[in-house]
């Protein structure tokens, strides 16, 4: 018997976002999110059988319109969603439409479409990012898509912020307004995930490895998630070609 | 809705608020401990959509997919196109979304008229002329030979669709 492939590198952030999908909850993508799309159906598949799934834009999964969606986080009751962005920055803030002078950029993205509302709603939030460099993690974003910090009057549910990315898992301190690093991927040190941070992380005395994908997970995710999202039309170019076949 | 702003949960501390000059910040009216952004209201004059079909009184079934009815209900005239003309369309249309007459000023028959984007669950978009479009709106100049080149060098709709192929396959 042949070892299974190791995980590239969407397989090993579907996994590692996956696990903190907690079952019973209401967890939520947006649109062009194949990953965290991956995410939750494998999710759905090991820990959260009854984890209710949103994935704006799939048909089986999409729960009709966004601003269905938007008033289910409006109304407290979107547990988790997850967010990228092009940079990331000391104060939490993430930017999502341009680099560069937001007048003159040299890079024009998507832009943030509801993710400026959902960084509010949403009781929880995943940050990830394909790359942990000091480019994405910058003292500060050249623009504010979403924001951390909140005025004193405004209300906003305050569980959890975390960011996963191939390197690291860091998760925000409301009370030192910090990020910290909270567990380090495998096959990496304290050391690089701080020279790849463009600010200082706050560091715990013991930084924990984060557990590698299991051999168990790594097979649902290669067999039934990457075979459910075919079937239902959710992302299937990416579970063919960026999911390995088991 | 017809109401001059709304509240919204979020995007206060976003350069998309602080660069906008139509939210700000005000006291919730029914509880001075919170505040709350609004949002002026968008009303434009003409929103021009496409959907499935559309019958003789100007009901229609808009796509499945999207914000087109909340469009339609805020703007002040609707123009519809439509892939199909029937006697009567029903509020419990299976493909897509019903928008009653009232919230319509005109319709038109255009079939394929979301092309190069797709119309579910009659068609997909066209992602070779997509990629084209998007080669070619990288300058002024570029997107001028884009225009010359599938716009304006066709003096109809049928003869736009002709040169994709797509027009024999139209429903009639």
């Amino acid at each position: 018997m042949t070892a299974d492939p190791p995980p590239n590198l969407e397989e090993l952030l579907a996994v590692l976002l996956s696990r903190e999908v907690r079952d019973w909850e209401t967890s939520a993508c947006g649109a062009v999110s194949h990953i965290p799309a991956t995410a939750l159906l494998l999710a759905e598949a090991t820990h959260a059988p009854h984890a209710q799934i949103i994935i704006l834009g799939s048909e089986e999964y999409g729960r009709n319109l966004g601003k269905d969606f938007h008033f289910v986080a409006q109304r407290g009751q979107l547990d988790l969603f997850f967010i990228s962005g092009i940079q990331i920055d000391a104060e939490g803030n993430f930017n999502l439409h341009v680099i560069g002078d937001p007048d003159a950029p040299d890079f024009r993205l998507p832009g943030g479409y509801g993710t400026g509302l959902l960084y509010y709603t949403a009781k929880r939030v995943l940050l990830f990012r394909t790359e942990h460099t000091a480019r994405t993690f910058v003292p500060k974003v050249d623009f504010v898509s979403g924001a951390l910090k909140t005025p004193d009057k405004i209300k906003r549910p305050r569980n959890s912020t975390k960011v996963v990315t191939p390197m690291a898992v860091l998760t925000w301190e409301y009370e030192a307004e910090r990020w910290a690093l909270e567990s380090v991927q495998a096959g990496y040190s304290v050391q690089d995930v701080q020279e790849n941070t463009g600010f200082d992380l706050l560091l715990p005395e013991q930084v924990p490895t984060t557990p590698e994908p299991a051999p168990q997970e790594l097979h649902t995710l290669r067999t039934v998630v990457r075979e459910r999202m075919i079937e239902t039309d959710t992302y299937p170019e990416f579970a063919r070609s960026g999911i390995q076949q088991a | 809705m017809g109401v001059p702003f709304v509240p919204i949960r979020g995007l206060a501390g976003t350069d998309v608020f602080k660069r906008r000059d139509d939210m700000m910040i005000m006291t919730n009216p029914f509880d001075p401990e919170e505040d709350i952004v609004v949002a002026r209201a968008q009303n434009p004059d003409v929103a021009i959509l496409h959907g499935l079909k559309a019958d003789r009184e100007g009901n229609a079934i808009l796509r499945r997919h999207g914000e087109d009815l909340v469009v339609a209900q805020a703007s002040r005239k609707v123009i519809l196109t439509v892939e199909e003309i029937v006697d009567k369309v029903s509020p419990d249309d299976p493909d897509g979304t019903y928008i009653s007459t009232i919230n319509v000023t005109a319709v038109s028959h255009a079939p394929f008229g979301a092309h190069p984007t797709g119309c579910p669950p009659r068609y997909e978009m066209d992602k070779r002329q997509i990629k084209e479009y998007l080669e070619c709106s990288g300058n002024d100049e570029a997107f001028q030979a884009y225009l010359d080149k599938y716009v304006h060098s066709h003096k109809t709709h049928e003869e736009y669709l002709e040169r994709f192929g797509v027009a024999s396959a139209a429903p009639r």
